[in-house]
């Protein structure tokens, strides 16, 4: 009876902390205001002395307050819905880029087109992640993509290069699942979107694109086929994943890695702190590489990350727009890329990773400078997340449900059904 | 009922009859207080209960999606999302399946292992019997979302305790079995995690039940030649029968509602479609497609369910003058 009740009573809970928290507003100009801000977390532990510094510029800077939330990213989705009904959003938020078009087609957005201008400068994905018909409603702060993290140990080990291709991947795998009984290979997580996606693009196959107002799924095509035959058969054929990946989420994937039970995964640039921090024995024991492409250069990966968003019926957006320039000014996103190892949403700010000698970032920076790709830009993007079409679709194959064919055509079918929803 | 008492005497006193407004305007305010005394409660529970239960139930009667949320328009469709609901061969085939069967086997679980235990527990002396029913109480207070995970972590496929005990007795190869991706085994994991979460509820309250028996009926029926079974059955249960009711119409809600011990599993939020039940498909379809009304009218379908199968479940447990 519980589940009844979840939304009126979240609407409820938002009303009521409507009545006991709208009272903070600004009058507009700086002096005496204050600016409601959410902030993700879990991506940085020590976030709040940042944003207290960060605060304290912008009261020096405008005069007014900035009273900062952090909301763990789990809920996060949740509490912005219940916000918008509520009418308690925050000025300024850190949204995810999946999350920002979904956002600003239900109207919680405020379009920043203008007052960003020129958007050259910006990571291209992010900023297509952030567009909507045209119009910019989320601002790039940081950006994470995935490559592959492995164990240095196990390479030296067996001799292992890292490879370049997928048949040197495929063979680096099967000579580890050969040798060594205790570690699984290359696990291929069967929920783990962003693990796939890699395949589907390197092969030239695309989930979806939108031509004169419609969407047509590429993930039943040729080329999509091919890259997902190949990724699945490295566990069903080849044998270097494990029977319970199957199941496993990235975050199974990441627990496995740190308990030294993984020798390669696809995993994000953020993750080798975590990892370190969870298994300190494991320093000096891990690299990374760009995941490759099918005969060389780099598969694409998805570019994850955030945008700053202004939220409709904020009461003074040129003091929310100064705070979001201000998080996102040379020094401030330079220190936020340091603490949180994530990389800044700037083109020209990138460019310091590409050429870091830090075996644990530099093959993530050019694998987002060369190769990160956006999931199509959509508000209607995020049901099909909401419903783990690909998810089911890879489960289907790995547990022998379904064929190739039989999976992406039954996919391939919900997405473009989802995605033309109400067009 | 002071100012009642006071006022009366006073006018009989005077030699004149009460006034009929007088007097009924009396039993008004005696009618009134049992309703002022209970306001309190009444109100607590119907911006906690029947607000939330009216709105979902309205909700379910939109297409209400996200635009709507942030709008608040709302936007009716009549039975629209019911008839959706009906004509789609998930809900047979799958969720309700899900459900019921496993509802049925949970509280058939839930109820025959904890009336053992009772039974045991009624044998044994006053230490032992504390001791035990602390054990079983730790179960109990577990939360549900920790329980869920000690069991995927019992049962992880490729390291877990049962996967390792299988190997080594050579039942299982050294690939191993996904039991999370079979709709059977996966809600088999998901029964034992239930049962085992909810059957000291059941052994606490029949343990009640069993002390209240008197001793002179095992005796009587021990005298006439009756076994334990025929001592249990005819007397014990006959004796327990509304507490058998009262625990079996408790666990038939609590069974049928199963959430967190199902979305928490490998593949149970939507990953797997074979798995999910009424509930968790109910919460997929609201805030995973952000199709709020349909999530709402599948929660409607789900609640008339479990009001059904209880008014049934009453009827047929208390059939006798129980009831009247």
């Amino acid at each position: 009876m519980a589940r009844t009740h979840v939304l009126p009573v979240a609407a409820l809970v938002a009303t009521l902390s409507l009545v006991a928290t709208s009272c903070g507003g600004g009058e507009g100009g700086g002096e005496g205001a204050t600016l409601d801000v959410w902030i993700m977390e879990g991506t940085n532990p020590d976030a709040t002395a940042y944003f207290d510094e960060v605060a304290a510029q912008f009261t020096e800077q405008t005069g007014a307050e900035v009273n900062v939330e952090f909301v763990p990213w789990a809920d996060a989705h949740e509490k912005f819905v219940t916000a918008m009904a509520g009418g308690t959003m925050p000025d300024v938020a850190e949204v995810g880029t999946t999350w920002t078009p979904e956002f600003a087609d239900a109207g919680g957005l405020i379009d920043l087109t203008e007052r960003a201008g020129d958007t050259a400068a910006y990571s291209e994905g992010l900023v297509e992640a952030g567009t909507v018909d045209g119009q910019l409603y989320g601002l790039p702060w940081y950006a994470g993509v995935r490559s592959v993290v492995y164990r240095t140990d196990v390479f030296e080990e067996l001799d292992l290069e890292e490879p370049t291709t997928w048949e040197e991947l495929r063979e680096t795998a099967i000579t580890i699942a050969e040798e060594r009984d205790d570690i699984t290979a290359f696990p291929v997580p069967g929920d783990a979107e962003y693990s796939l996606m890699p395949f589907v693009w390197g092969a030239g196959g695309e989930i979806a694109v939108e031509e004169g107002g419609t969407w047509t799924s590429g993930i039943d095509s040729a080329e999509a086929r091919e890259g997902i035959s190949f990724y699945t058969d490295l566990a069903l054929e080849d044998g270097v994943s494990s029977t319970g990946a199957t199941t496993w989420k990235e975050t199974d994937v990441q627990d496995n890695f740190i308990s030294g039970d993984v020798a390669m995964a696809i995993s994000g640039s953020w993750t080798p702190t975590a990892i370190l921090e969870a298994a300190p024995d494991l320093e000096g024991k891990i690299d990374a590489f760009p995941i490759p492409g099918p005969e060389g250069g780099y598969s694409p990966s998805f570019l994850g990350g955030s945008h700053l968003a202004m939220f409709n019926g904020t009461e003074d957006e040129d003091l929310a727009w100064e705070y979001i320039q201000l998080l996102t000014n040379e020094d401030n996103a330079a220190r936020w890329s340091e603490e949180t190892t994530y990389f800044p949403g700037k083109q020209d700010q990138i460019t310091p990773y590409t050429e870091s000698d830090d075996p644990l970032v530099q093959p993530f920076a050019l694998q987002m400078a060369e190769s990160g790709k956006g999931v199509p830009a959509t508000q209607n993007y995020g049901k099909v997340q909401g419903e783990m079409v690909l998810q089911t679709m890879v489960q289907a194959i790995l547990n022998g449900d379904a064929s190739v064919e039989e999976a992406t055509a039954t996919a391939a079918e919900d997405i473009e059904s989802i995605l033309n929803e109400g067009s | 009922m002071s100012g009642t008492v006071l006022t009366r005497p006073a006018t009989t006193v005077a030699g004149r009859p009460p006034s009929r407004r007088r007097r009924s305007s009396a039993r008004a305010r005696r009618r009134a207080l049992p309703w002022v005394l209970l306001a309190p409660a009444l109100l607590v529970i119907g911006v906690l209960l029947l607000y939330p239960l009216i709105r979902v139930f309205l909700l379910s009667l939109q297409d209400y999606g996200l635009r709507n949320v942030v709008s608040g328009q709302s936007n009716y469709i009549g039975l629209g999302n019911y008839a959706e609901i009906f004509t789609d061969a998930y809900l047979w085939q799958v969720a309700l399946p899900n459900t019921a069967v496993f509802a049925v086997a949970t509280v058939g679980g839930t109820v025959v292992f904890g009336t053992l235990v009772a039974l045991l527990l009624r044998t044994l002396g006053p230490v032992a019997r504390t001791v035990v029913v602390s054990c079983i109480m730790v179960a109990w207070a577990m939360p549900a979302v920790t329980g869920t995970y000690v069991w995927i972590w019992i049962f992880d496929v490729d390291r877990g305790i049962v996967r390792e005990a299988l190997t080594a007795a050579g039942v299982l190869g050294p690939d191993g079995f996904n039991w999370f991706t079979e709709r059977l085994t996966f809600y088999a994991i998901a029964t034992l995690n239930v049962v085992h979460h909810g059957f000291p509820f059941v052994a606490v309250t029949v343990l009640a039940g069993l002390l209240t028996v008197p001793r002179e009926l095992y005796e009587a029926a021990a005298l006439d030649g009756a076994n334990a079974w025929q001592r249990f059955w005819h007397v014990t249960v006959p004796t327990l029968r509304p507490v058998f009711a009262v625990v079996t119409i408790l666990s038939t809600i609590w069974d049928f509602k199963v959430f967190a011990q199902v979305y928490l599993m490998p593949g149970g939020a939507g990953s797997n479609v074979d798995v999910l039940n009424l509930g968790v498909w109910s919460y997929v379809r609201s805030f995973g497609r952000q199709e709020y009304g349909m999530g709402s009218a599948i929660a409607v379908v789900l609640t008339l369910m479990l009001l059904a199968i209880t008014v049934v479940y009453l009827r047929s447990l208390f059939r006798d003058e129980e009831l009247s």
